[in-house]
């Protein structure tokens, strides 16, 4: 595995506070223990971009178990990514706000960061060893300011109950997704794989291919520069991903128009016609996948014929699928906060495997913590080798790299563009 | 009432008051909760004036601002953006508060900001380019909208929630070089709004107000709702159907009101809901939980817990007090009845004790009447024998209110001759009458029907108590008895019976006539101390005839006289009439013979036990004439001993004796089984007449029972009931006929006065017997006092002189007995000079008589 100077400092440095502060190896979680007195009266806000943040909430309900005098309170910001930096050094600043792993390293964003609490002070007190260690994030200077919650990925919804009455087993290499996908087809499945034909991250073919590409990017690190400065011979190394998806588009696995049809949007749209119970395989990402639970009961087919659904790798490769582990929602303190103490007394009690399992197990989303079977939904996923399991920011891929490759997928996916005219404009592939 | 059932119906009563106080409690509850909600709707409706003059002042503001703006476009003088936004930062007051001039025509919604960007100073554009607030502002302007006002948004430039009130301005474009309309954002912090509801805080500690849009999404967004839209939250947490959801989506579009909602952790809440004024599209919500609303309730249970607390102490504490009285009462109670049973064991003994003496003195004076020829002592006979009834009477006046007074006393009706009860009170009252020189009137009616069905003994009692008092309290006139019947119309097996006594005695002043009926009481005690009785007469005639279902009427006239009269009712046996009682009663008066006995009965034979040895010579000689063998026994060891050795046909046995009474010597009789007397009955002697006697003795084993003092009559009846019919004769009227005839020479002897003799002697066989007695002792005992008086002894010859004197007059040589009586006196003087003159006269006297008798020595020859 290479990595990048920065991100090595990183690592180093997360490992001798893991050393410090969780000793070697796991060890028992111990219960939360209040370092104030529970009558302290204190409120705090915590902001984020999410319309609703009901697990975040559950977790207040479970904090005020330990202050009951505590009023915690989830504030929705608008235009949240240009905002927060504003808005964490106004009048009323929020205590906690939620930020995002593509934010470190943003120059936009080095002022928020500046006033976030460095959360691996020992002085804060925060034991973060129960999350693994491929998504603690770390400024230049090695401080921790930001904590994952919930993490991500790329893959697909299993329909179960399909699978089990067509006595099929769930693919777990590109062979068997198309012997399977035949199978499916000859037994009336029309599009066996959707998804939706979107140019972002939640998009069909970046669900399928997008962690392939990464694993090979990872494998090939000597050519990040390139890729990340957009060099146009460094679009080579899109090819076999792009090879794999242009068969995966034009075999008899998905039908594209289909998809494009009948699922209009990248979210809402993906789960309700998921919970129709016609589709074998859905493309999606987690946090489409944390719509679910909500959504069951919105669904008249799901509710008339529920069905057993899990979440598995996209099996792309040759030798089976690639977990690759995206941050979702990282929590930062906010180091003007007027409660400051208390603020880094929520991150502590929330910074725990028990709470951040409940978390990810309401939001329906993959838990940061370094045990997938809290949750049956991606219980599968601690199945995947270690070797094809990784975390992006592995890949060193900065942004525009990756929407560069999207923006390939894209085309190549809607035949737009061939393979070849795809990898040959790597770096002036019309964006969405 | 036992101790539990009271302590039960205390705890009903206790549960009724408590469930009344619950009752009421949750009345006034539901009540307070009612006025609670109105209240807290109110305060709603406030809240909403508040901020609808809130939002106004600050629409207000804005307008002033655009139309400041717009006046200088309208005067032909647009600003520039930067004028206007220039102008604006010199009009506002506060810092806090921005102003924006941004352009919906932008593709970024950009504008100019009051304010920097506090990310970076030196920035005044502001974009809304990401910020989803103006999608209806095209519709909400068409509105008649007082204000016209965004949702909670984040201001893009400091990342503060605020709110913007809007306005449109028209501006110059420099570089269109014409004028343009822009929208004019007056921004405030939420912050500023919600410190207008800080008041509420005083009076709802946990209330929480939230303003959503039509379609439910928050612009104010409280706490305790989660979710970004209210009707979504709703739905989140309250189990409903989709009409339900529909309707609590119209209820609250529809206007003012509450309605009971869960929070996320399940718990009532209330929401109260009232459009805001200045936004129709807008609406208030005021979210508090309902034990907020609903606290007075608890105070209610806290009262009622007290309550019924102090219930069960009270219950306890009277539980207690109860308990004490009772035990005191019981203790009283107890100390009652022993004082009742000592008032019952005084009168038995009292009755006992009265009436053992009585039977001898009323037995042996009734053999005194039956055996006495001498007129005299016949008189003084018959007044022991009617004070001794009278007697009698008092005791058995206090005997019988003893036994009313215990509700012992019953009335037993039975067949009975109205000619004899009658015959039996005039026998009895008439005497008395008569001795006091009373005219005794007799009024009967002659239709009366002979035999009727009542209470004979009671009825009797009842007259004889009214005639008995007419008569002591008359001592001059007359006393009238009147009896009269009719028959009754609606009852043809009855008759009604008046009967009414009227006196000309010393009468009753109407104000001692409530005294007549008292028991004890007597009227004019002082001037009445003479007359016997003890109060209880009118008493218990009262109460009879309350038992019987009468009642008793007086009529008096002091110092003249009274009426008592009373109606009874009696069932009719036979219809005969008892025809002229007056006339029959006169004839039997004429007829009326000396005792008699009912029957004989020469076979039979009857064992009396009694420790008192003179009642047992009363019971033999009672019995005497039925010619029954009569042995005697004075004790219960006796008793036992003859009982297992003679057969009897009756045996009658005292109750009250020493060392084995009655009732032992009855059980150990009973138990014998080597006897001929099984089977034979056992009659129970008794001086105790009181309540409760029948019952005892019968229980006892004892047959029957027979009072003391002994009514020979009835004692007769017994026998008649109980003895062996084949060995009872019973007499006949022509028996006394066949009276003992003396020998004629007995008429011719002047010395003897034969009636006196018999008298003496009881009857003429007895007399006989006498002479005969008295002539075979004549010559020898004359002899000896010539002979003692020719030796001068003088003291032998007075006793012997003295045992002639009562020989003489027992066979009625009455004079001769005058004689030896002298000479007796003469001797007891040593008066020699009369012995010597008249001892020879009364020794010739005497052998005359002797020499007159001895013919009835050939009588015996005979």
């Amino acid at each position: 595995m290479t990595k990048t100077a920065k991100t090595l400092f990183s690592l180093s440095m997360v490992a001798m506070l893991l050393l410090e502060g969780c000793g070697s190896g796991k060890k028992a979680e111990v219960p939360f223990e209040p370092k104030y007195d529970k009558d302290t009266e204190f409120s705090l806000t915590v902001a984020g971009s999410y319309g609703n943040f009901e697990s975040l909430e559950a977790e207040f309900e479970r904090f005020y178990e330990y202050y009951p005098n505590a009023n915690l309170q989830y504030v929705t910001m608008d235009d949240y990514n240009n905002v927060i930096s504003s808005a964490i050094v106004n009048s009323e600043p929020p205590d906690i706000f939620t930020t995002n792993s593509y934010m470190i390293g943003n120059e936009m964003y080095d002022d928020m960061f500046e006033a976030c609490e460095v959360l691996s002070d020992s002085s804060v007190g925060i034991d973060y060893s129960c999350i693994r260690e491929s998504l603690i994030r770390t400024t230049d200077s090695g401080d921790v300011v930001m904590l994952p919650i919930f993490t991500t990925s790329y893959g697909m919804l299993v329909n179960m109950d399909i699978f089990e009455k067509e006595g099929l087993k769930v693919p777990t290499n590109f062979k068997e997704l198309m012997d399977v996908c035949t199978k499916l087809k000859n037994a009336g499945y029309e599009s066996p794989v959707m998804g939706t034909d979107r140019f972002s991250g939640s998009g069909l073919f970046n669900c399928f291919v997008y962690p392939m590409y990464a694993y090979n990017v990872i494998k090939n690190s000597d050519k990040i520069d390139d890729l990340n400065n957009l060099e146009p011979s460094a679009g080579e190394l899109m090819r076999p991903s792009l090879e794999r998806l242009y068969e995966f588009v034009n075999s008899d696995c998905i039908d594209v128009a289909k998809c494009e049809e009948e699922i209009v949007d990248e979210y809402d749209s993906v789960i309700m016609r998921f919970f129709e119970g016609d589709v074998p395989m859905m493309l999606a990402t987690g946090d489409v996948v944390s719509g679910t639970a909500k959504r069951e009961s919105k669904s008249d087919a799901f509710s008339a014929n529920p069905f057993k659904y899990r979440f598995f790798t996209a099996p792309a490769g040759d030798d089976g699928g690639y977990f690759i582990n995206s941050i979702s929602i990282c929590f930062s303190v906010n180091k003007n906060s007027r409660n400051i103490d208390m603020a880094n007394e929520f991150m502590r009690f929330l910074i725990s495997k028990k709470e951040l399992d409940n978390m990810a197990g309401l939001k329906r989303l993959i838990t940061p913590v370094d045990d997938f079977s809290a949750d049956e939904l991606y219980s599968a996923l601690a199945d995947v080798p270690d070797d094809r399991s990784f975390s992006d920011k592995e890949t060193g891929l900065l942004d525009q790299a990756v929407r560069q490759f999207r923006a390939a997928i894209y085309a190549v996916g809607n035949g737009t563009m061939t393979v070849d005219e795809a990898v040959a404009a790597y770096g002036s592939i019309p964006e969405e | 009432m036992k101790r539990g059932l009271i302590i039960i119906i205390n705890l009903l009563i206790m549960g009724s008051i408590l469930f009344f106080i619950i009752r009421y409690a949750n009345i006034k509850a539901e009540e307070s909760n009612k006025n609670a909600i109105i209240a807290f709707e109110k305060m709603t409706v406030t809240t909403n004036q508040i901020i609808a003059n809130y939002l106004e002042d600050e629409q207000h503001l804005c307008d002033i601002w655009a139309n400041y703006i717009n006046r200088s476009a309208e005067g032909g003088t647009p600003m520039t953006a930067e004028d206007a936004v220039s102008f604006i930062r010199k009009a506002k007051v506060s810092s806090e508060i921005e102003g924006h001039l941004i352009f919906l025509d932008t593709s970024g919604r950009e504008g100019i900001s009051t304010a920097a960007k506090v990310s970076d100073p030196n920035v005044y554009t502001v974009s809304y380019k990401n910020i989803n607030i103006f999608d209806n502002i095209e519709d909400e302007s068409d509105t008649d909208e007082v204000v016209s006002l965004t949702r909670a948004y984040t201001n893009p430039m400091n990342g503060v929630q605020s709110i913007a009130f809007l306005n449109k301005v028209t501006v110059f474009d420099e570089e269109r070089g014409e004028t343009r309309e822009g929208l004019l954002l007056r921004v405030v912090p939420l912050s500023r709004l919600e410190q207008k509801l800080v008041f509420l805080k005083g009076e709802y500690e946990n209330v929480e107000i939230s303003i959503v849009d039509k379609e439910g999404n928050y612009v104010v967004h409280g706490k305790s709702f989660k979710n970004s839209n209210f009707f979504e939250y709703y739905k989140s947490y309250n189990t409903s159907t989709s009409e339900e959801y529909e309707h609590v989506i119209k209820e609250i579009a529809g206007g003012t009101g509450t309605m009971p909602i869960k929070n996320f952790k399940k718990e009532d809440c209330i929401l109260s809901y009232t459009p805001l004024e200045t936004m129709t599209t807008w609406f208030l919500l005021a979210y508090i939980p309902a034990k907020d609303l609903v606290v007075s309730r608890s105070i209610d249970w806290q009262l009622l817990g007290i309550a019924s607390i102090g219930f069960l102490l009270l219950l306890i504490f009277n539980s207690i007090v109860m308990m004490i009285y009772n035990r005191e009462l019981s203790e009283a109670a107890k100390q009652a009845n022993q004082a009742n049973e000592a008032k019952s064991n005084f009168l038995s003994t009292m009755s006992h004790d009265i009436r053992t003496p009585m039977n001898a003195i009323l037995g042996l004076n009734e053999m005194v009447l039956r055996d006495s020829r001498d007129d005299n002592i016949r008189m003084y006979a018959e007044s022991i024998k009617t004070a001794g009834s009278t007697l009698l009477s008092i005791i058995n006046d206090i005997l019988d209110f003893s036994k009313i007074e215990a509700g012992k006393m019953e009335i037993i009706n039975v067949e009975y001759s109205f000619a004899s009860l009658l015959n039996d009170l005039v026998n009895m009252v008439q005497k008395k009458a008569e001795d006091k020189d009373l005219s005794f009137n007799l009024d009967i009616d002659r239709s009366i029907p002979s035999v009727l069905y009542g209470d004979e003994i009671r009825i009797k009692q009842v007259i004889i108590n009214i005639l008995s008092n007419a008569v002591k309290y008359t001592k001059q006139g007359a006393v009238t008895f009147s009896v009269h019947a009719n028959k009754l119309q609606d009852k043809p097996d009855i008759v009604m019976l008046k009967v009414s006594v009227a006196d000309t005695g010393i009468g009753i002043k109407p104000e001692d006539l409530d005294k007549l009926f008292v028991a004890f009481e007597r009227i004019e005690e002082k001037r009445n101390r003479n007359v016997e009785g003890t109060g209880l007469g009118m008493t218990i005639v009262q109460r009879f005839l309350d038992m019987m279902g009468s009642h008793l009427e007086v009529e008096s006239e002091y110092g003249k006289g009274s009426v008592f009269s009373f109606e009874l009712e009696q069932k009719v046996v036979k219809w005969d009439p008892i025809g002229d009682f007056e006339e029959a009663f006169k004839r039997s008066i004429i007829e009326r013979k000396n005792y008699h006995e009912k029957f004989t009965a020469p076979d039979a034979r009857v064992l009396v036990v009694d420790d008192t040895p003179v009642n047992l010579t009363v019971f033999v000689n009672l019995l005497k004439k039925t010619g029954l063998k009569i042995d005697t026994a004075e004790s219960g060891d006796e008793c036992i001993s003859l009982f297992t050795k003679n057969k009897y046909d009756a045996i009658f046995l005292d109750h009250m004796m020493p060392d084995k009474d009655g009732i032992e010597t009855l059980m150990e009789i009973k138990a014998i089984t080597d006897t001929p007397n099984i089977g034979t009955p056992v009659i129970c002697l008794t001086a105790n007449a009181i309540s409760g006697m029948r019952e005892m003795y019968t229980n006892a084993g004892f047959d029957d029972y027979l009072t003391k003092p002994i009514d020979a009559e009835r004692l007769e009846m017994m026998l008649l009931q109980y003895l062996p019919k084949d060995k009872v004769i019973i007499a006949s009227d022509d028996d006394d006929t066949e009276e003992y005839a003396l020998p004629k020479f007995l008429y011719d002897i002047k010395e003897l006065d034969l009636d006196s003799g018999i008298s003496y002697c009881g009857d003429e066989e007895d007399y006989l017997e006498t002479l005969e007695t008295f002539l075979g002792s004549a010559k020898k005992k004359a002899d000896e006092i010539e002979k003692y008086w020719s030796e001068r002894d003088l003291k032998n010859v007075t006793i012997k002189v003295h045992g002639l004197k009562s020989s003489s007059r027992a066979i009625g040589a009455l004079e001769l007995g005058t004689l030896a009586e002298r000479l007796e006196k003469a001797g007891n003087s040593s008066d020699e000079e009369v012995l010597d003159k008249e001892l020879g006269e009364l020794l010739s006297r005497y052998r005359q008589l002797a020499k007159d008798l001895e013919p009835l020595n050939d009588l015996d020859d005979i």
